[in-house]
């Protein structure tokens, strides 16, 4: 399997389009007790491809969402604090005094500029549909809201896009449903109806946060085959940030691993499912239940992340250690010296190398994200 | 929800009463003037004293109620922008009509159409229902030796100037009542645009904004209403004022509260996420959230505002010449030591029920806002 993949995609002649988003070296810290402060995002590198869904994994408290809320600037400062790094968007529109293709910095983007991007351009669907819709207004005026706000359109065309997008996500009778308040919607419907929501405007890129998991498993599903289904009928990009592997390993292109604030694995979602590399993405895997293995206790994350042996040669990617508190960064975990290293083709380890050979194998992460979206490419 | 406020008998009661009480305060002239409807003079002709006599707020107050009360019906055809749009607008326009086209004549002899009947110069007049204004002392029959008790021509009685007391109680709700909402929104008003950005924001905000509300709280309003009519002339306006700069802090605290626990929901982080700017977050998206507990407090609120003013002209420091419940009670003892029984027993039931009715909606309002309790 990676023989062929290292075939189809020649090493240095990336054959993709240009990344829709990247997000390079990108810190965020929150104060945390005796006035440290928390890493909560450290020197995170992603890069979303056109058309392409991209999973970000890892527990609570990783860094996925606040990645994530970093593109639309909805981490609140202070307390929060955006240390370094950029967010490249290249999407549609640059404004004023910004050439078209060399993508503009969104961190640096004022409110008022931000405000155009928000649910215009990158729109973000949330995990509780229960609390996501305002209460006291009807659907109708929440989709059209956006509509009103982002298009120059007058009420009566509002109203069409509102029921065209109630009509998409698989909503029957939108004009009437447009008219009721969120209370009266059941769960599934109400997630289908802030995906209406967020496709309103159709924006290039969706971020969606924990999508399915506030839902039972047979809504979850319907969310994600509509999800995968409005994808390709729209040509949108998804940054899909999920704990379920489930959800993952279905839905995704490319999966990146979080853990305490990095990137710890990156590949295709064959690679990362069939050979993960990294004690703590091996951990994840053995701790998902499988259907018809029958285990007494189910193993933990900590429990996988002590076997040094498996790793190749030259590369030491530190034991999990459990005392380990999530502030990223630390010596404990390769300290800030680990680089993404290219393990296998296309496929892509945080680890602290030992030897030089080791260490010239140390991959830029853009090119990383982009051989690895070429794999994609090639074999979808 | 407020089918089920209507629903509890006191509440009902309640809202009754002060309907009532804000519909005689807003149609006062029309239900007690001493001024005829229409007098037809001896030479034939037709006069309209009544008309000719009002002030600009008597016809911006009832023409603004009727414009309210027809946005009100009409919710059900129009849109709530345009409704509420529509009923600002035109009550700007008849607020700023009435005071530019509407000159009652400065000096007034309520005696005039009476002595005109009665030595025939006119031939008939009518009247609104009490035709006694709440000034009209009766020079015409200085006989009378007053206050009179309740009797057939002077229901309530009169007070020890003369005037009649219904018809002062009647233009004496308008008063209380325009202190009891003025003042409350004054207050809301504060309240909401402080308590918001004080829970919205959080953290530095939040800080300045809680000791400007300890700053508040720590001002006994009354001894500085009472500091401020001894030192300044007596101005119904500037005590609204006062009582609304320094009743919000409950207000501040209650929207602050709810606002600390919407701005975590999804559906603010939703409106940010869709580009909304702040002020719409604010005020549309969690603002109508945080109302119901506002609206409890207010409906509180504006009987203590209305104690305020009563308790003022009780001791002599409210208005001078305009009717007031509590200047009515401070009447009710002669300067002999006469007690006169009508004078203390109206206005101060007046007083009680309005306050008991802004209570017992209130109280119907909290349980239905909130179950628990």
């Amino acid at each position: 399997m990676s023989e062929e993949i290292a075939e189809n995609s020649p090493m240095d002649q990336p054959n993709t389009p240009d990344p829709l988003l990247q997000i390079q070296d990108l810190s965020v810290s929150f104060p945390a007790q005796g006035g440290q402060r928390l890493q909560a995002a450290n020197g995170v590198n992603l890069s979303i491809f056109p058309k392409q869904t991209l999973a970000v994994v890892g527990e609570s408290g990783s860094g996925k969402s606040v990645s994530a809320m970093s593109i639309l600037q909805l981490i609140p400062t202070p307390p929060g604090n955006y240390d370094t790094g950029k967010i490249l968007w290249h999407g549609f529109t640059p404004p004023i005094g910004h050439s078209f293709g060399v993508g503009v910095d969104l961190l640096r983007y004022s409110d008022k500029q931000m405000r155009q991007v928000r649910g215009n351009q990158i729109a973000m669907i949330f995990q509780e549909p229960m609390t996501s819709l305002n209460p006291v207004y009807t659907i109708g005026q929440q989709i059209m809201e956006a509509v009103l706000l982002h298009q120059t359109v007058d009420r009566g065309q509002a109203v069409a896009i509102a029921e065209q997008a109630l009509r998409d996500v698989g909503i029957a009778d939108p004009s009437s449903r447009l008219k009721e308040y969120p209370h009266q919607l059941s769960g599934g419907m109400r997630q289908r109806v802030m995906i209406a929501m967020a496709l309103a405007c159709q924006p290039e890129l969706l971020l969606a946060d924990e999508p399915t998991t506030a839902l039972d498993v047979t809504i979850q599903a319907q969310i994600l085959e509509l999800l995968r289904k409005l994808q390709s009928e729209k040509g949108m990009s998804i940054l899909l940030i999920t704990h379920d592997l489930g959800v993952v390993a279905e839905n995704a292109d490319v999966v990146a691993v979080m853990f305490a604030g990095r990137i710890i694995e990156y590949g295709s979602v064959q690679a990362i499912f069939n050979s993960p590399m990294h004690p703590y993405t091996r951990g994840l895997l053995r701790s998902m239940p499988v259907l018809g293995r029958k285990v007494d206790r189910l193993d933990t994350v900590m429990d996988g992340a002590t076997i040094p042996e498996d790793f190749p040669e030259g590369f030491v990617v530190q034991p999990h250690d459990p005392e380990f508190k999530p502030v990223a960064g630390g010596a404990k975990y390769g300290g800030n010296h680990a680089q993404l290293h290219e393990v296998q083709p296309e496929h892509w380890v945080l680890c602290a190398a030992e030897t030089d050979d080791a260490k010239a194998k140390a991959t830029q992460p853009e090119l990383a994200y982009r051989r690895a979206s070429d794999t994609i490419a090639a074999t979808s | 929800m407020w089918r089920q406020v209507l629903a509890r008998h006191g509440a009902l009661v309640g809202v009754v009463w002060l309907a009532v009480v804000g519909l005689a305060g807003a149609f006062a002239p029309f239900i007690a003037n001493s001024h005829p409807l229409r007098i037809v003079m001896a030479d034939g002709t037709t006069r309209y004293p009544l008309l000719e006599n009002l002030t600009p707020a008597d016809v911006a107050i009832p023409l603004v109620l009727i414009v309210v009360l027809v946005a009100v019906v009409l919710r059900r055809w129009v849109s709530s922008k345009w409704r509420w749009g529509g009923c600002v607008g035109v009550s700007a326009v008849v607020i700023v009509c009435s005071i530019v086209f509407v000159n009652p004549p400065q000096i007034v002899v309520f005696a005039q159409y009476r002595q005109a009947l009665a030595d025939g110069s006119a031939v008939s007049a009518a009247y609104t229902v009490i035709p006694y204004s709440p000034s009209d002392r009766f020079r015409d029959k200085p006989e009378l030796k007053h206050p009179l008790p309740p009797d057939a021509t002077h229901w309530l009685g009169t007070s020890r100037r003369g005037a009649d007391l219904l018809s002062r109680m009647i233009h004496a709700s308008r008063i209380a009542m325009a202190v009891g909402f003025i003042a409350t929104g004054i207050s809301l008003i504060i309240g909401v645009i402080i308590g918001g950005l004080m829970g919205y924001f959080v953290g530095i905000v939040d800080l300045i904004g809680m000791r400007l509300v300890e700053v508040f709280s720590a001002i006994p309003v009354f001894f500085l209403l009472l500091t401020f009519v001894a030192f300044f002339p007596r101005n119904l306006y500037i005590m609204m004022v006062i009582i609304g700069c320094t009743g919000w802090v409950g207000y501040a605290r209650f929207v602050r509260a709810e606002f600390f626990k919407l701005r975590a929901m999804d559906f603010v982080q939703a409106g940010r996420a869709c580009g909304l700017p702040l002020w719409s977050i604010l005020f549309r998206h969690m603002l109508p959230n945080a109302v119901a507990p506002v609206l409890v407090a207010a409906s509180f609120g504006v009987p203590s505002a209305i104690l305020y003013e009563a308790t003022l002209s009780f001791l002599g420091l409210g208005l001078v010449d305009e009717p007031s419940w509590g200047q009515m009670l401070s009447q009710a003892t002669g300067a002999g030591g006469g007690f006169y029984w009508w004078i203390a027993a109206f206005p101060g039931f007046a007083i009680f029920l309005t306050v008991f009715g802004f209570n017992l909606f209130g109280e119907a309002l909290r349980d239905v806002v909130d179950p628990r309790s």
